[in-house]
């Protein structure tokens, strides 16, 4: 193709002083122009929206803002913080949340997954209805879910009285032992077929003859499970796990709605906290909440890399 | 490929978009109004109507007015004043005080008549001796009860509508004896409203001056008097006084509990409780026939004012300080402070204003409403602010969730909870 | 035999009993939304789960007419659509270059893209204002289609870079054997064996975009401009919660993307079918 030999030399002679013999040799490499036209957008889009604000924040922890005047503080804010009560307890709140979670929300959506590989009747339409949760908006669930635990007339109370364990009933929402409990029951409700989606184009994407073979060795789904697609899919669950951690430590709509970190505190969340100290402090100080942000940002890079180094293979799985 | 023609065309489609709803100026000069109460027909159509009618005498300037409900105001307020962008006039309550104190706004005393405004009115707006906003809604605290419910469990209000301190728990007792909740509150979606009870038998106790200091820091929670007033508040609550759903039960809902289904003893709210109740009972609003009565809160043994009364201001406009027609805005603010329309928003809208007005040129349906209303506050020595508009900051949060919600709730001590307003809020 | 397949017998019916309940568990909530979205919020309050009676379709007229939900639906999918448009193609671009190719940079570059997820929107809020007003862009469409490209940008690298890490080697080692450039290796080859991963992401950012409310209520102050899930929040007074018709706002809003839901999640599966293609 005269076309792709063009292409090839064009290339090459555009390539950094390298030789075709060599850019042919490592498809790996390319050339500037080429790599800049697949990222520039990227990080034009980066550098324009999310740079500065990021810089910003940083920025701002090191000042206090009071109306128009700013005045800079150094690290006054950052010891302020350390010895904040409700700071720490949004940070345990926020903690229990990021490492419980998305245990139950990979399981879950791993599961339901399998379930629809293996061939359940009516996939399609389970595959809707387990999906719909994910398109609901945040205010949407946070207010059926409020009227699901309502005291009086919500149906999980309502179920509880009618089974005769009318005892158990309680106010869901209102107690500080409860409330993170339902709250993560809800969000866990909301994100579940999102991971079942995700896990399943995994599972699909697998070389169906490792499954075939395992089904020669009649083996029951419960140990194809634990042998052949949990270790296959390890990259897909942990993307998963990393992706649910993150939106589980940043989580602000869904408490903001149903309980607005109360009751006694028991739901408050680092990001509930930033916003409140942002607007509702009457006050216009950003410094305080920016260095909150700055502080988390810390935390939740360090965790990243942390789990990442800890549960990843070392080598990208090629088959 | 088809994904970047459909990725250009939704670009272009956007820009276009974006370009086609640019504003195209006006002859006349065009203000920006943000007010709240989207869903409160009576205000709604008084701040219509007073815009029309600005709009039709003042040719100069044409008003664009946009309800916005008031959780949403305060987040693009709070936004916009720090880029900007605000609109010339907007809606605020005097529980943010930063927007004075940051130089947001412009003083109003050069552009409204203020004779126009109640001289009571005027400290929840004053600063260095320049008023900065208009405060069209006051309110007083008072505790509505249900005539028949309160006779059925064997309670006989006194002439002067005032219970004694003994009297008001017996009340309880007796309302849950009866399987009657005793008082109706709920604070699922507000700062506020568990705190009613306790903070008026407080202020009933301690009289003006010491509440006052209680309010601003220099009085703890831990001195004895305050210390009786909450244990008789916990007698109360521990009797059973607030419905089990008390911590998700919302503001409207708490209405609704109260006169309608399943129907409560007492319900203490600001007077703009009207808004709610004098609605259509298909929207929420008091059925017909109900046997609504006011009383006062009730007299604490000892006291020093049982006399004494809240009265605070709500809902008020104020201008833009870099608003670039403040002529217009002031123009409209100064049409609005008139005795006609301070008596309008009372007729229209039950509910007291900051505004001077005629009483006696009001014309409603509601005038029984009026007359007992204005007999529980003859006489009344009014206190001037809610616990609200004094705590700011770690202090209001520690309110709202400590007095508001959690001691209500019989989730902490009277100790607890004392020292955690203490923490908060006592200036050492 | 007999025992293996009764317990495969009894595996099946305990199988099919979870999968009940928890369907159940998932679609009932909406379903019930569903029947409030055509009941007056008087007869909801009277009785929370009655059955519709009688039907009150017009309040899905009143939600699209008087309400300006239609202005709010074309707003909403104009921002997102577009958003979600650009936002993919760019995100792809730039993970394919992440993922394929070695250059000094790779690691640090992907690492700066993918650390933006973690700040808190409350507060870059304030600093995304004051650059929208410094362009020009504030309350405008563009500019918030401009701020959602900018929030979903992180996620969609980190998604798709780790699927497109995972396409073998030796398709493009062939490819280049066979003289195709780069550019059209990434048109080709990536994109579509990509494509369960884009549909994925795809849909992701659709949803999160279209529910987006904190950017949404600061950034647009002109009524006609509003998206969604404000014109819901309408409904959601201090003092007055319509629940019918906030139940219809909802229906209104999410009907659409079901559908579109449906419609992509078939191609999805075809596309996962087919993915193994060598």
């Amino acid at each position: 193709m005269s076309q792709a030999v063009d292409g090839n030399e064009a290339a090459a002679a555009r390539g950094t002083g390298a030789p075709s013999a060599r850019s042919m040799a490592d498809p790996r490499r390319t050339s500037w122009p080429i790599l800049l036209i697949f990222l520039v957008p990227a990080l034009v889009v980066y550098g324009a929206m999310t740079a500065y604000p990021a810089f910003r924040t940083i920025w701002d922890s090191f000042f206090t803002i009071d109306g128009s005047d700013v005045s800079f503080v150094g690290l006054s804010n950052y010891r302020d913080l350390m010895s904040d009560e409700t700071f720490w307890i949004a940070v345990r709140n926020t903690a229990i949340w990021s490492f419980v979670a998305p245990i139950l929300d990979v399981a879950t959506g791993l599961l339901l997954a399998v379930a629809l590989y293996a061939g359940v009747p009516f996939a399609r339409f389970l595959r809707v209805a387990w999906f719909t949760p994910v398109l609901l908006s945040y205010v949407v669930v946070a207010i059926l879910w409020m009227w699901i635990y309502n005291y009086d007339w919500g149906i999980v109370n309502l179920a509880l009285r009618a089974v005769g364990l009318g005892s158990l009933a309680s106010s869901w929402l209102g107690s500080p032992n409860l409330a993170l409990g339902a709250l993560i029951v809800t969000h866990a409700w909301k994100w579940a077929g999102f991971n079942m989606v995700v896990c399943l184009a995994a599972i699909h994407s697998l070389p169906g003859e490792v499954l075939e073979a395992a089904e020669l060795d009649n083996c029951g789904w419960g140990a194809k499970l634990r042998w052949i697609i949990v270790p296959m899919l390890r990259p897909t669950l942990l993307n998963l796990y990393i992706l649910a951690f993150i939106g589980k430590m940043k989580i602000f709509d869904l408490v903001w709605i149903m309980t607005g970190g109360g009751p006694l505190w028991a739901t408050e969340t680092v990001s509930t906290y930033v916003y409140k100290r942002a607007f509702n402090w009457n006050s216009f100080d950003l410094g305080y909440p920016s260095a909150i942000a700055t502080v988390w940002f810390c935390v939740v890079c360090a965790a990243v890399v942390t789990l990442n180094r800890l549960l990843r293979s070392t080598e990208r799985l090629e088959y | 490929m088809g994904l970047r023609n459909f990725g250009r065309l939704a670009v272009l489609i956007a820009a276009v978009a974006g370009l086609a709803g640019t504003a195209r100026a006006a002859d006349a000069t065009q203000i920006t109004m943000w007010s709240n109460w989207p869903d409160e027909p009576a205000k709604k159509q008084w701040v219509a109507d007073r815009v029309h009618e600005f709009e039709a005498a003042d040719k100069q300037c044409a008003v664009k007015l946009n309800f916005i409900p008031k959780a949403d105001i305060y987040t693009q307020a709070k936004s916009a004043v720090r880029t900007g962008q605000a609109p010339d006039i907007f809606y605020m309550e005097p529980d943010e005080p930063e927007f004075m104190t940051g130089g947001f706004l412009e003083p109003l005393d050069s552009y409204i008549d203020m004779a126009g405004v109640e001289d009571w009115a005027k400290p929840a707006w004053t600063l260095k001796g320049k008023l900065y906003g208009l405060p069209v809604e006051a309110y007083t605290v008072e505790l509505y009860y249900n005539k028949d419910l309160v006779k059925q469990v064997g309670i006989d209000v006194p002439a002067s509508f005032q219970m004694s301190q003994s009297g008001f728990a017996d009340l309880v007792r007796k309302g849950a004896a009866a399987g009657i909740t005793p008082i109706a509150e709920g604070v699922g979606d507000r700062p506020f409203p568990g705190g009613l009870v306790l903070f008026e038998a407080l202020l009933r106790k301690l009289g003006s001056d010491d509440y006052a200091k209680l309010l601003n820091g220099q009085l703890s929670f831990k001195d004895p008097r305050v210390v009786e007033v909450m244990t008789w508040d916990k007698g109360l609550i521990d009797a059973g006084a607030y419905p089990k759903s008390f911590s998700t039960l919302k503001l409207g809902e708490s209405h609704f509990y109260f006169y309608n289904t399943p129907g409560a003893l007492t319900f203490p709210d600001p007077s703009w409780f009207t808004g709610r109740a004098f609605a259509a009972p298909e929207s929420g609003g008091m059925p017909a026939k109900f046997p609504l009565g006011i009383m006062q809160f009730p007299a604490m043994d000892g006291g020093k004012c049982p006399e004494c009364k809240t009265l605070a201001i709500g809902g008020s406009f104020v201008i833009y300080s870099k608003s670039k027609n403040k002529e217009c805005a002031g123009a409209l603010l100064k049409s609005m402070a008139t005795v006609e329309n301070g008596t309008k928003w009372m007729e229209q809208v039950s509910l007291q204003t900051g505004v001077k007005s005629d009483s006696s040129k009001i014309k409603s349906v509601h005038a029984a409403y009026f007359t007992e209303l204005n007999e529980r506050d003859k006489g009344a020595k009014f206190f001037f602010g809610t616990p609200l508009l004094y705590y700011r900051g770690k202090c209001a949060e520690t309110y709202a969730q400590v007095m508001n919600n959690a001691f209500p709730a019989g989730l902490l001590s009277i100790a607890e909870a004392a020292d955690k307003m203490d923490a908060a809020c006592l200036k050492s | 035999m007999a025992a293996i397949a009764m317990r495969r017998g009894l595996g099946r019916s305990a199988l099919a009993l979870v999968i009940g309940i928890y369907t159940i568990y998932t679609a009932a909530p909406f379903l019930w939304l569903a029947t409030m979205s055509v009941r007056t919020t008087n007869e909801i309050s009277l009785d929370h789960y009655a059955w519709p009676h009688p039907f009150h379709w017009e309040q899905f007229r009143i939600a699209w007419v008087d309400s300006d939900f239609a202005t709010y639906f074309w707003n909403s999918t104009v921002v997102v659509v577009g958003a979600v448009a650009v936002v993919t193609l760019v995100g792809a671009a730039a993970a394919h270059a992440l993922a394929r190719y070695r250059f000094p940079g790779n690691r640090l570059i992907y690492g700066i893209l993918f650390s933006s997820i973690i700040f808190p929107p409350q507060i870059t809020l304030i600093s995304l204002y004051q650059i929208l007003v410094d362009y020009d862009l504030y309350n405008s469409l563009f500019g918030l289609m401009l701020v959602y490209i900018s929030l979903q940008l992180p996620l969609t690298i980190y998604l798709l870079e780790s699927f497109f890490a995972r396409i073998p080697q030796d398709l493009f080692d062939a490819a280049k054997m066979d003289g195709y450039g780069d550019l059209e290796i990434f048109i080709r080859i990536v994109l579509p064996l990509g494509m369960p991963a884009i549909a994925t992401t795809l849909i992701l950012n659709f949803i999160q975009l279209w529910n987006e409310f904190l950017f949404a209520v600061v950034l647009i102050t002109d009524p006609e401009k509003r998206t969604l899930p404000i014109g819901i929040r309408a409904f959601m007074g201090d003092h007055f919660q319509d629940i019918g018709m906030i139940a219809t706002g909802v229906m209104i809003s999410v009907v659409p993307v079901i559908l579109a839901y449906v419609f992509f999640s078939e191609k999805l599966i075809r596309g996962m079918t087919a993915g193994a293609i060598k």
